[in-house]
């Protein structure tokens, strides 16, 4: 019998969502909420006897002692295998998952498997030290994600080999492995280069990492002149959110006039993030969006000029692409009103 | 489905029995009513809610499904902007295969 481990967030825990995120870790026996469809995917060669919960909040900001705390839990069961999430797209979630799978397989030397979408930070952070299975962007995904998990899961377990991630449908880690071809390199480099010019499909032996680096601009060398716009993805909105700015996974964007506002006040702004506590935001939003002191500088002539709207939108799992086009968009506006530069605020 | 809504479905078909409760959705979508409907049947299938692992079975419809059963001008008054723009047979087609799949009723 393989023994599991299974570890989920205190939201899959069934404790509760943002307000219970800085739950500490408690071990329960048995599985807890996707662990029971997981189980079923597992089928009777395992058995998961025991589920790790601990809020997002809690893991993140107490990284090294929630790792130790974790990994003395996952050791009293001296399991077989140990399982993360899936976290699908919840950024926080898809961290905690990778850090302790890696602190699992390194300290404790037990295989480990992870699900998250491509897009989750954890990806990039981790993709290289563990086998993370490639999911859907949110919760809809999980009937598709754990069979997935629990086979690759299963043979990690049983040491068997792991085969390309096309075939296991994880996501790839940038190992490379020498395998016999039919045909020669140079005959196989022809035919690729021939099915492109015909504009047929064609599949790269090797494909290019996908870095998103945005290389910075020179520095704004006349500040006393410029003009500066404010730009964020902390959800600060017009009190009432009068465009309905989602909460999480922002279809769209909001641009707002603070034309001779020196000052944003509880009564007038407030955020609509659903991925933060909004009580200090509520507040005061000048705390997420800085327009009181940019009023300030100003003044003193710091800067030439505070741009009159304000773009905002929701950063909470909202996908790379979208937050991409949304930009796109807005950019080419900033740049047509005369603007030479962005202070952009997250959270 | 949010996890209160679930709490709510699970309560009340412990109150007044699984056959006695008919769960009426007003989705916009085919997609989040299917999702809605195959909740309150064969259970959560994001597995974090009251109804994870909890197969009530109920009887499930879309509000569009029932335009005969309510008096057309409440109908009207209440759903016949929304039929117009919506796609009517998309989220009925959806909800009733998740309806003859697992509900009991």
């Amino acid at each position: 019998m393989i023994k599991v481990v299974h570890y989920i967030n205190q939201f899959y825990g069934g404790i509760g969502g943002e307000e219970k995120a800085d739950i500490r870790p408690e071990v329960r026996e048995g599985v807890v909420g996707p662990g029971m469809a997981l189980q079923g995917a597992l089928g009777n060669d395992a058995k998961i006897v025991a589920t790790i919960i601990c809020g997002d909040s809690y893991f993140n900001e107490n990284l090294e002692e929630a790792t130790e705390e974790i990994l003395q839990m996952v050791k009293n069961y001296e399991p077989d295998l140990f399982i993360a999430g899936p976290a699908f797209n919840a950024g926080r979630y898809g961290v905690a998952c990778g850090t302790i799978c890696k602190a699992v397989k390194e300290k404790l030397n037990i295989p480990v498997v992870s699900g998250m979408y491509p897009e989750n930070p954890g990806v990039d952070m981790f993709k290289k030290d563990i086998y993370i299975i490639e999911t859907a962007n949110a919760a809809t995904g999980m009937r598709k994600a754990l069979p997935a998990i629990a086979k690759l899961g299963m043979k990690l377990a049983k040491g068997e080999a792991i085969g390309s991630p096309a075939e296991e449908g994880y996501i790839a880690r940038g190992v490379r492995k020498n395998i016999f071809r039919e045909e020669r390199g140079s005959k196989r480099a022809v035919n690729m280069l021939v099915a492109k010019l015909k504009g047929e499909p064609f599949e790269t032996e090797y494909p290019m990492p996908d870095f998103d680096r945005v290389a910075p601009n020179p520095a704004v060398k006349d500040l006393k002149n410029a003009k500066i716009a404010l730009v964020t993805s902390g959800g600060i909105v017009p009190k009432g959110n009068p465009d309905r700015i989602e909460a999480s996974s922002a279809s769209k964007y909001g641009k707002y006039d603070i034309e001779g506002v020196m000052d944003l006040t509880q009564e007038t702004y407030e955020t609509a993030h659903g991925g933060y506590d909004p009580v200090y935001a509520n507040q005061d939003a000048d705390r997420v969006l800085p327009v009181d002191v940019l009023r300030e500088l100003e003044k003193e002539g710091v800067i030439g000029k505070l741009h009159r709207y304000f773009y905002t939108t929701v950063g909470n799992g909202t996908s790379v692409a979208n937050a991409k086009k949304f930009a796109s968009t807005f950019a080419q506006e900033l740049v047509a009103d005369g603007v030479q530069a962005v202070i952009l605020t997250s959270t | 489905m949010d996890l209160e809504n679930q709490k709510r479905v699970l309560e009340l078909s412990e109150k007044y029995g699984k056959e006695n409760v008919v769960v009426v959705l007003g989705s916009s979508e085919a997609e989040t009513a299917g999702l809605a409907a195959e909740t309150v049947t064969a259970g959560d299938p994001t597995y974090a809610g009251p109804l994870a692992g909890v197969s009530l079975g109920l009887a499930v419809y879309h509000i569009f499904e029932l335009k005969d059963e309510v008096d057309a001008d409440v109908f009207d008054e209440q759903c016949g902007m929304m039929e117009m723009v919506l796609d009517v047979d998309a989220i009925a087609a959806e909800v009733k295969s998740i309806r003859e799949q697992y509900s009991n009723f």
